[in-house]
């Protein structure tokens, strides 16, 4: 397993990186702004469709939640990307039991409460245009074993619309309550504020 | 009404710019397989969701269905940017009696068989999430006028990024039958049902 790790210098750069290329490719980045509590770390769950999901709400982290960031990514992808661990990231490597290793380190993370972590529970890339999302088992794991952390859904959605540049819609929801009996409650109510999320997206005409 | 000014030579030099163009700023443009009917004309029915939908329009008629293209563009839009009359622009103006002469036009360069012309039924700008495609009533009058034999092909475009930073754009084109042989409401439902199975198609593209 990959853990983060911590290097002013670089942690620098990669903040100026992703201010400069979220301000290069995107016409905006549109998010509601929810109320959250400042004395509880946050469990971040979004949707996962491309690269640009992390690189977007670790752009929403600085300029709003304003938390440690981190985010769990596959084994494959941190050892690609060894930068990304400078950034919070650390990594899970499904089908081996390492994963729970993964886990409970996230747990871990969630005890701190000016930490952030940042889960797809779909495990691997989607196509933005799925209606039902469907969540990989590991992240129950989580909630059961942090405690006082706030649990927040994220739902993002890119158009272009008519402007050259892309928008990025991310629609916030921070979920009440964090007893989840099982990862089909939790995908429910998951799939409940996608679902709306989605609906508010189709309602945009220009 | 603004008719097109099509000249072959500066549409074939944008069709391949633009070309260039879309594969630099897009990771992959992908059409799934169709074959357009031959002898027939066609009429383009795309979903609209961004400013790039009249360029893929353009990319679709000169390099996968090969025919000329003319595209229906809104006045006021046309009149800023009067360099895409020259590759088959013309206009439309909703809101005057103008709107029938524009129809009749569209549907008089569909007797011609080497012909492609672009429509988006939707009017405006509509997310491309959308699971609904409402058909103008103005498509119908369009396809009553044909009087050679034409090809309606609705083309669902659908983005989505995957493991790139660059968006990549799914084509899927759908056969809805030939103009005159289907009403608005059997066409509009077809182009309905085309975008669900695009969506789930969509789903499940290779990446």
């Amino acid at each position: 397993m990959i853990y983060p790790r911590k290097n002013i210098v670089i942690k620098t750069i990669l903040q100026l990186y992703v201010r400069w290329i979220t301000a290069r490719y995107f016409n905006e980045i549109n998010f509601n702004r929810i109320s959250i509590d400042n004395h509880k770390s946050i469990l971040l769950i979004a949707n996962h469709f491309s690269a640009w999901d992390a690189i977007v709400l670790y752009h929403i982290n600085r300029i709003f939640f304003r938390k440690n960031f981190h985010g769990m990514i596959l084994e494959k992808t941190a050892i690609k990307e060894p930068a990304l661990k400078y950034a919070g990231g650390f990594s899970v490597k499904p089908g081996t039991r390492d994963v729970i290793k993964s886990l409970d380190f996230a747990a871990e993370l969630l005890n701190e409460p000016d930490n952030l972590v940042l889960i797809f529970p779909q495990g691997k890339l989607y196509s933005n245009m799925v209606e039902e999302v469907v969540f990989e088992s590991g992240i129950s794991h989580i909630i059961k074993k942090a405690e006082n952390f706030q649990l927040i859904f994220a739902a993002t959605f890119i158009e272009n619309f008519d402007n050259f540049k892309p928008t990025a819609n991310v629609h916030l929801k921070a979920q009440t309550g964090t007893d989840f009996k099982n990862i089909s409650t939790l995908q429910q109510a998951y799939q409940q504020h996608y679902t709306q999320a989605r609906a508010q997206q189709t309602q945009i005409t220009k | 009404m603004i008719p097109a000014r099509r000249v072959t030579l500066f549409s074939n030099w944008f069709a391949i710019y633009m070309r260039f163009r879309m594969r630099s700023y897009f990771n992959r443009l992908v059409v799934t397989p169709f074959e357009p009917k031959e002898g027939h004309s066609i009429l383009l029915l795309c979903n609209h969701f961004s400013w790039w939908d009249g360029l893929w329009g353009n990319y679709l008629a000169y390099w996968h269905l090969n025919r000329k293209l003319y595209i229906m563009m809104q006045e006021d839009h046309l009149q800023k940017r009067m360099l895409l009359n020259l590759f088959g622009g013309f206009s439309i103006n909703r809101t005057s009696r103008e709107m029938i002469k524009s129809l009749q036009y569209a549907a008089n360069l569909l007797n011609d068989k080497q012909n492609l012309v672009v429509v988006f039924p939707q009017g405006s700008l509509i997310s491309n999430h959308t699971t609904e495609i409402a058909v103008e009533r103005g498509i119908e009058l369009l396809v009553k006028n044909i009087k050679g034999p034409c090809q309606i092909v609705y083309s669902c475009a659908l983005i989505d990024y995957f493991e790139s930073l660059k968006p990549s754009v799914f084509f899927h084109l759908f056969d809805c039958g030939i103009a005159g042989e289907l009403t608005l409401e059997e066409l509009t439902k077809k182009i309905n049902g085309f975008h669900q199975q695009a969506l789930k198609d969509q789903i499940n593209v290779e990446h």
